[in-house]
């Protein structure tokens, strides 16, 4: 990849628009703003180096908890864009920023209606701008992203995109586009069982009014076949695999609130060394609650072995059951090897500091903490690699 | 809304039922004439208040439910479905933001400005 390159006005032009495959009904606003067009073009330095983190999932977008869990590992808190428009799916933070897919919607809502097509369908997403303007962004110019509202379901006119250290792209696409796929640097699938799924849904729908199970399970079985065809196969191609099932540990269980989840990491991906258990390759179970940690019904249960997942090599770490109290996660923590971390009790204390998010007290937050403490060390390798690159180049 | 009553003459004006929330917005006039081609739909660019979508939400399942009465594997039937399914999220998600915030309007500017003279703190 070129380390530095300075891009002619020709190109810097061609990401301020890009209504090419909409409708007339979607018009982007023309900024007009010569001088800091010029500005970027000069500042087009080396120093910029950004990675790009797909994040797969089905519903959330930018508010989910794994976004906001992994922008605490990098430090600051991610908010929306000040002064922007209020229903904007950006987060941005000091060192982070978390796009939201859904803006590369071709159709709105209306629009979807019309032909009968799924948000999940790829007709109704514009791939091309996607990866434009990723690319865009990870060769440091700044954007203009199209704003999809989720409140009125139009497309909304464009907001200016910095380019940061770190972007992160999250959706229901991030690696369905292969052009799109090459340009991440590490990239995460979040799967939920279905069970699982049914239980979330009705904890955040029963609330609502006109809400039944009926029509939550109609919900979930008529977005199926497309899930099935467009967002699952997503999974064979991400770098670690987050896969959340209800427990073995409480028999018929249907509340979901116990869970079961399993990290899978793919072996051989560059700067990325995954997490283990003791001992690395081998096949470990192991229930820590005993003579030195008393834990409560139903207790953690953790295993971890190689396997094999859509041919590939991969090493799987899985913890059931929950956290109780603090000595739980810091017991847990002082056994699992290859984290990441900075010091010895940085995963409890992220886990502390969001206490409040939910799977603050299973396997979900722990798996989720985890992976934004393996993407920082990716990071920040990438970064050495390419000083050290670049200082070899200059002595050459 | 009143009924003009003493000269004889009752004009009955319509009655406008406000909903607690709904904002109504003059159209936008710009200083910037060549500008308004963008902005012919009109479009008031607010958070829609969360009442709104609870609504949005309960006429988008009937709808879906309607639609697949009549065929339920039909391409419409999965897009009504999907609709609830994103307005569900965006009810979820408004409900959150209200509990989380919809604090002290002060306390969310100082968060933002932490050295302007209303938000510094002396510790000592």
């Amino acid at each position: 990849m070129a380390v530095s390159t300075i891009y002619s006005t020709q190109a810097l032009n061609s990401t301020h628009f890009l209504t090419s495959s909409s409708s007339s009904k979607q018009v982007f606003l023309y900024r007009r703003q010569p001088q800091t067009n010029r500005r970027f073009n000069t500042l087009i330095t080396c120093s910029q180096e950004t990675i790009v983190i797909g994040l797969a999932a089905d519903s959330g977008c930018g508010k989910s908890t794994f976004m906001r869990r992994l922008t605490s590992v990098f430090g600051g808190a991610a908010k929306p864009p000040k002064g922007g428009n209020p229903d904007s799916n950006t987060l941005i933070s000091d060192t982070t920023t978390v796009i939201c897919l859904d803006d590369y919607h071709s159709l709105d809502r209306y629009g979807r209606k019309e032909q009968k097509v799924t948000a999940l369908d790829p007709r109704a997403n514009d791939f091309d701008l996607m990866y434009e303007q990723v690319k865009a962004l990870k060769s440091g110019v700044a954007v203009e992203k199209p704003i999809y509202n989720h409140v009125t379901g139009l497309l909304d006119p464009p907001e200016l995109i910095q380019p940061p250290k770190i972007l992160v792209i999250e959706g229901l696409h991030p690696m369905f586009d292969e052009r799109v796929r090459d340009l991440l640097d590490f990239s995460i699938y979040l799967d939920i069982s279905n069970e699982v799924k049914f239980a979330w849904k009705i904890q955040r729908d029963m609330a609502e009014r006109g809400h039944s199970l009926e029509s939550i399970k109609a919900s979930i079985e008529a977005r199926k076949p497309d899930f099935d065809a467009f967002i699952d196969p997503q999974k064979q191609y991400a770098d670690a695999v987050i896969e959340v099932l209800p427990t073995q540990l409480i028999p018929d269980d249907n509340e979901g609130k116990v869970l079961r989840v399993r990290l899978i990491m793919k072996e051989g991906v560059k700067y990325f060394s995954p997490v283990y258990l003791f001992d690395e390759g081998s096949t470990i179970s192991w229930i820590p609650c005993g003579r030195k940690l008393t834990c409560s019904y139903p207790g953690i249960k953790f295993n971890y072995e190689p396997d094999s997942y859509f041919d590939h090599e991969v090493s799987v770490l899985e913890m059931d059951g929950q956290f109780d109290r603090l000595d739980e996660l810091i017991y847990v923590e002082s056994h699992l090897s290859n984290l990441s971390t900075k010091f010895y009790g940085e995963v409890t204390q992220q886990m502390l500091k969001h206490a409040d998010f939910p799977g603050s007290n299973n396997g979900t937050g722990l798996f989720q903490t985890i992976v934004g403490l393996k993407i920082r060390d990716l990071y920040e390798q990438l970064i050495a690699n390419k000083a050290t690159a670049r200082a070899e180049a200059a002595k050459a | 809304m009143t009924t003009i009553g003493a000269s004889g003459l009752s004009v009955a004006t319509p009655r406008v039922v406000v909903l607690p929330a709904v904002r109504v917005s003059a159209p936008v006039r710009l200083n910037y004439p060549w500008k308004l081609g963008s902005m012919n739909r009109m479009v008031v660019v607010k958070a829609t208040s969360e009442g709104g979508i609870s609504d949005k939400v309960e006429k988008s399942i009937q709808e879906a439910k309607e639609t697949c009465a009549d065929d339920p594997v039909s391409g419409e039937c999965v897009a009504a479905w999907d609709e609830v399914e994103e307005l569900s999220a965006a009810a979820s998600h408004a409900r959150d933001k209200k509990k989380a915030g919809g604090s002290d309007p002060l306390e969310e500017y100082c968060n933002d400005n932490p050295e302007t003279d209303e938000c510094r703190t002396y510790d000592n």
